[in-house]
């Protein structure tokens, strides 16, 4: 009598088990990665060529080529290293995800990937809000301080940057929620189970 | 008699609110008269977006900071208080990234886009937003600090069965 209202206890259980929100998380970390990945990429081949011509002697011009490299900004390569460890970080968690459910630490299994979702967050925001203002300074200059801007001579460039900043911003969000959704799974889950000894 | 968890808590709330506020006194007065190629201009905070978003962010986290000081130890707000931390550490990173970024620019110049670091002519300018950024910077970490202490506070049970 008592193992069959224990067996039924189980069943009851499990079937309130959020098993859709695994599904969820999953695909929303895998949005994220394509989202960070997008922007490393598109940020990291960032480059663009002009030849200008500068002077003239005689009848031939003499041309200048200058280069538009997302090196040339330390903010740039900033947000290429946060958005590429974001990515590499949402790959490995999919990847335990998916095969490594049996990993775990000392229980603390939960606990690490909130708290590594949440220090992914913090480095995606800081990448991010650094290289939209790299580029809003760039687009429209600083009069103050005789601050030129750039985007009117490399404008593939400043499309580009762009492009890798709002592919950033939605792995932003995406990463937010996927970090409050590790956290709300660190903070409901069931801690004695029927196994374990209470003293 | 104050326990050492909750004194140890409002010691670091309290370095927090202090660090905060300084970087936003120190931002905010930070204004200086330069002469640039024989035209003299002002440099102030608000030349610069960057600057006006890092004043902006570390104000709203000193008043929420001054607030969260007079929380009573028992309330359940608590876990709203762990919550905000997490959203106001994000607001704090960003704005010090942004404004660090366009502090290092105005320090160092950009030599290939042809813009002239100003430093050398606005120096007492320079030094104060230095100081501001520091000053974020150090609120930042205990705020990180505090954000770990709450999360191992709160998941006390689950690390003694470690």
């Amino acid at each position: 009598m008592a193992l069959q209202n224990e067996d039924k206890l189980e069943v009851g259980y499990s079937s309130l088990q959020p098993k859709p929100k695994k599904w969820v998380l999953l695909m929303l970390r895998l949005l994220a990665f394509f989202a960070t990945a997008a922007a490393t990429v598109v940020m990291g081949l960032n480059k663009e060529t002009k030849t200008l011509v500068v002077a003239t002697v005689g009848t031939t011009p003499i041309k200048a080529t200058l280069t538009a490299k997302f090196q040339h900004t330390p903010a740039f390569v900033f947000f290429v290293i946060a958005n590429g460890l974001a990515s590499m970080h949402n790959l490995v968690m999919i990847m335990g995800d998916l095969f490594g459910q049996k990993l775990d630490y000392k229980g603390l299994r939960l606990a690490m990937i909130a708290i590594l979702d949440m220090m992914t967050v913090a480095l995606i925001s800081g990448g991010a809000s650094a290289a939209a203002f790299m580029a809003e300074l760039g687009k429209n200059g600083n009069s103050h301080a005789r601050w030129n801007s750039i985007c009117d001579k490399y404008k593939t460039f400043c499309d580009h940057g762009g492009g890798a900043l709002i592919a950033s911003f939605a792995g932003l969000i995406l990463m937010l929620i996927i970090s409050v959704m590790s956290i709300i799974k660190l903070l409901i889950k069931p801690k004695p189970d029927s196994t374990t000894v209470v003293p | 008699m104050i326990k050492p968890k909750r004194l140890l808590s409002l010691l670091l709330r309290f370095i927090a609110f202090g660090t905060t506020l300084a970087a936003v006194i120190l931002m905010a007065t930070s204004h200086e008269k330069g002469t640039f190629f024989a035209v003299s201009y002002e440099a102030k905070y608000t030349d610069t977006p960057a600057f006006k978003y890092f004043v902006i962010a570390y104000a709203i986290v000193t008043v929420y900071g001054f607030l969260v000081l007079f929380l009573p130890p028992g309330s359940p707000i608590w876990r709203l208080v762990l919550a905000l931390d997490l959203v106001f550490i994000m607001l704090l990173i960003s704005s010090i990234s942004a404004a660090m970024a366009i502090a290092q620019v105005g320090k160092n110049g950009n030599p290939r886009a042809a813009w002239l670091p100003v430093c050398g002519q606005v120096p007492k300018f320079c030094n104060q937003v230095t100081g501001a950024l520091v000053a974020g910077f150090i609120a930042l970490i205990t705020y990180i600090i505090l954000l770990l202490y709450s999360i191992y506070n709160f998941l006390n049970p689950l690390f003694e069965k470690a």
